[in-house]
């Protein structure tokens, strides 16, 4: 039977639903509110699915939180782009600066699961070289951790989320093949390939996070990719990897407890100024749970509004703000794209709408600016596509009917490309209260010289490679944005970082912070396989800690 | 005299070790004119073709529908496959020596089907973007697909040349010893055949260990054709015999294996409709059972080639 996932708690009772089969349920191990446990997780995406999952298999007691609901992808999930509005975090917050950021679908979610429940699934690797940006290519900042050692937790990465991708990657150095072989690619795709070898690039298949043939993992049985073309507004039928389908589950397997509409208010910290546990809302009410070590996932905006909301006496900047870098350098990624009209149907829609990719402009450095973009193709639903029409063409009345008729032949190329770390880039908190009393975050952002030189560039480049395949009609795109980083950098020096390489923070060394918050960098790709890779190695990091005695 | 319906039905009983027309089951069956080894070997061998010649049609159904029969061409191999399905009845049930002219023509067109539509199947991969590349390997139509009507017109026209010996004769194939040739060419089709389930399951990156064996055990059953091809005649090779009777299996358990394969797409069986055609398909494994009762035939004609 169907039941509401905002009315009530699911995960409760000592069951939790089990996504892969219609009404059914797992059974979930669960903890007093009075137990001290060994972690508690603030946000159940792409940082806290994965690590819950890892850190319970190590056998830490873990319970892990989320203020969105727990949904039975199969049962909850329609066809339909306004329905699914309901995944994203569309509480309220305010934006502001030059280029304010349209926050919602494109870089929230308030779901278990986080955002990977409705991401394009885009699983890429970083350039080496960006994890050196600042030493290597002169701009940015260093990761503290290097290439090498992130090639490696990519590797179990891949593997363990299963991508499917193609058998050889034109870019960067070797790694291993892709545990599924790549899709088959849709007419966008093909045009995307078509465009590229017009203009003398490279392009592959992208490597992605849905099944191209069926699974048996640990987690659970999923089918193949039924092309359906709705990724972005929540896979019906668990082809998608995300933290739903391959972490959640195998963190309940392994014992750890997940708390469904659960809004984190505030950290507590104690006399010796460590983190003692976390105040959360829940039916109705706020309750506290004592923990041993907090860990703060909640990505760019809510990491540090949770922060900056648990300022006491003791740390009245806000927890682990001793740099004062805590909301500072908020990157978001550029998303401009162009458009086109085919003489011939291409019918985008079909099948994961990024299907073929070129990477070039990450690693060709012959350029005038910093950083790097990708592009990929396009398959937008009609919503989406008649927002792109009013919003970047002004059409409306007759000419957004007709232009609409077109929706069958139009193909278009989107770029994700690197914005630069800018402290004045922030999140800060704002007067406003939420729904749940809390002060909600205010967001500032403004594009800089190197950013508008950089999204220039890859409006010139993908426009020549669909000019180059006969589209016609182009028109471009020019204010869109996606994905979010860096309000807590990672960083080897405690006085210009948050956390340290294992996600720790310098200040409060009970207190850990796993999301794309942590990303020195955003680097000219799409971050997901990036945060869960920084979450398999904090995972290592924090079993090699707690070996030693020095957790 | 016995219906033809009732030769069918006793002569399939019979099963590749049937010699003499016996009565099984309670069927009467009366005695199957100049039931000598050579047409025995050559029965085989139509049982063979018509076995994958079956495969080919329901799969190039299967999938040129799917295809939407886009190009008129891809009615061919529906039409060459249903004929030589009809000339293997036909020879099956026939008893007599000599190769038959209609039988012989709907062999060769099979055979040649299969190489012009191995042609237009490499056509339609190059003219992708991306050309010869693993993507449209996997994804455009299969190259190796059309070759299976070659080998079925191959296996057909080799019964022809084995049923072209006279009666008491030591049977040659193109004046070689005809156990060797049908060896080694059974051998070598194997291999083709494995060739292309290995692409796709490699596709399908073996994501169920079962995937493994039609890439394992039809070539060890070719090793063993080609061994025979070139090695002693007169020789039973019962475990040779075992391991191809093993694959022949394989290819019918293949069908069911699809079949769970089927079911593990969205919807399982209750979409049929869709899966189908999404899922593995389901009459492409038997092509191996067609080759292995080749193989049978060749085996079976190198211990009766006592002069060897």
């Amino acid at each position: 039977m169907l039941s509401n996932p905002f009315s009530a708690p699911r995960a409760r009772h000592g069951r939790a639903p089990d996504v892969f089969r219609h009404g059914a349920w797992v059974s979930m191990r669960e903890h007093r509110e009075t137990d001290e446990v060994d972690f508690a997780i603030v946000g159940t995406g792409a940082g806290g699915g994965t690590l819950a999952a890892l850190l319970a298999e190590q056998g830490f007691s873990v319970v892990a939180f989320d203020a969105g609901p727990y949904f039975r992808p199969l049962e909850d999930f329609a066809s339909d782009e306004s329905e699914q509005n309901k995944l994203y975090w569309t509480d309220r917050r305010v934006v502001d600066g030059a280029n304010p950021i349209q926050m919602g679908g494109k870089n929230s979610g308030k779901a278990v699961g986080g955002s990977t429940v409705h991401y394009a699934m885009v699983s890429l690797r970083f350039r080496p070289e960006h994890f050196s940006a600042r030493t290597s290519l002169g701009y940015g900042a260093d990761w503290p951790i290097s290439w090498q050692e992130m090639w490696h937790y990519y590797d179990l990465a891949e593997k363990q989320i299963n991508i499917s991708g193609p058998l050889t990657y034109p870019w960067g150095p070797k790694r291993p093949r892709y545990p599924y072989r790549a899709h088959e690619l849709n007419g966008a795709g093909k045009l995307l390939a078509k465009g590229c070898e017009a203009i003398g690039i490279n392009w592959t298949e992208t490597p992605l996070a849905t099944l191209s043939a069926p699974l048996s993992g640990p987690e659970g049985k999923s089918p193949p990719c039924a092309y359906r073309g709705f990724c972005r507004f929540g896979c019906t039928t668990n082809a998608k990897r995300s933290a739903l389908t391959v972490w959640i589950p195998r963190a309940l397997a392994a014992g750890a407890e997940i708390r469904d509409l659960a809004m984190v208010g505030r950290i507590e910290t104690g006399p010796s100024g460590r983190a003692t546990g976390v105040h959360y809302h829940r039916e109705g009410e706020w309750h506290f749970q004592r923990a041993k070590n907090v860990v703060v996932a909640g990505y760019a905006i809510e990491t540090p509004r949770l922060l900056l909301n648990s300022a006491d006496q003791r740390y009245p900047d806000g927890l682990a703000n001793s740099s004062g870098l805590v909301g500072k350098n908020l990157m978001t990624q550029s998303n401009q794209a162009v458009w086109g009209r085919m003489d011939e149907p291409v019918r985008w829609y079909k099948g994961p709408p990024s299907l073929a990719i070129t990477e070039h402009w990450n690693y060709d450095d012959n350029k005038d600016f910093h950083g790097g973009y990708i592009w990929l193709g396009q398959g937008p639903l009609p919503n989406e596509w008649a927002s792109i029409q009013t919003g970047a063409r002004g059409l409306w009345g007759q000419k957004l009917r007709d232009a609409m008729l077109d929706y069958n032949y139009m193909i278009g190329v989107k770029m994700v490309g690197e914005m630069l770390p800018n402290e004045a880039n922030r999140v800060t908190l704002s007067d406003d209260l939420d729904q749940y009393g809390l002060k909600v975050a205010k967001i500032t952002y403004a594009w800089g010289d190197n950013d508008k030189a950089l999204i220039a560039h890859a409006l010139e480049q993908m426009g020549r490679s669909i000019e180059a395949i006969g589209a016609k009609g182009i028109f471009l795109q020019e204010d869109d944005t996606n994905h979010l980083g860096g309000t807590a950098r990672m960083g080897s020096d405690r006085r210009t970082s948050v956390v340290d390489a294992d996600c720790r923070s310098w200040d409060i060394p009970n207190l850990w912070i796993c999301d794309g918050s942590v990303f020195p960098t955003v680097g000219g790709v799409n971050p997901a396989l990036t945060t869960q890779t920084i979450a398999l190695r904090t995972a290592d990091r924090i079993g090699q800690l707690a070996a030693a005695g020095e957790l | 005299m016995a219906t033809t319906r009732e030769r069918l039905k006793a002569s399939f009983l019979l099963g590749f070790r049937g010699e003499a027309p016996v009565a099984r089951g309670g069927y009467e069956t009366a005695p199957i004119p100049s039931k000598t080894e050579i047409v025995t070997a050559a029965r085989r061998l139509n049982r063979a073709a018509g076995t994958i010649a079956a495969s080919v049609l329901v799969d190039s159904a299967m999938e040129h529908y799917r295809g939407d029969f886009r190009n008129k061409a891809m009615w061919t191999p529906i039409v060459t496959s249903a004929l030589s399905i009809g000339v293997s009845v036909h020879g099956h049930v026939d008893g007599r020596h000599g190769a038959h002219p209609l039988r012989d023509t709907v062999y060769v067109a099979a055979g040649l089907t299969g190489l012009v539509g191995t042609a237009f199947h490499i056509y339609n991969v190059t003219k992708k973007v991306g050309g010869f590349s693993w993507q449209n390997l996997f994804y455009s139509a299969p190259i190796g697909a059309p070759a299976a009507i070659s080998l079925s017109g191959l296996m057909g026209f080799l019964g022809e040349r084995v049923r072209d010996n006279k009666p008491g004769t030591r049977p040659m194939v193109a004046g070689l010893p005809a156990g060797r040739v049908v060896a080694a060419l059974t051998g070598a089709s194997l291999l083709g055949t494995t060739a292309e389930a290995g692409l796709l399951h490699f596709r399908g990156a073996f994501h169920n260990p079962a995937m493994l064996l039609p890439v394992t055990m039809p070539p060890a059953a070719a090793a063993l054709l080609v061994y025979a091809a070139v090695g002693p005649a007169g020789v039973a090779r019962p475990a040779s015999r075992g391991w191809l009777a093993a694959t022949a299996a394989m290819g019918i358990a293949g069908v069911a294996l699809h079949a769970y394969g089927v079911s593990r797409n969205m919807g399982g069986w209750r979409n049929w409709r869709q899966n189908l055609f999404a899922g593995p398909p389901l009459p492409a494994p038997p092509s191996f059972t067609g080759l292995a009762l080749a193989g049978l035939a060749a085996l079976a004609l190198l211990v009766d080639d006592k002069d060897d």
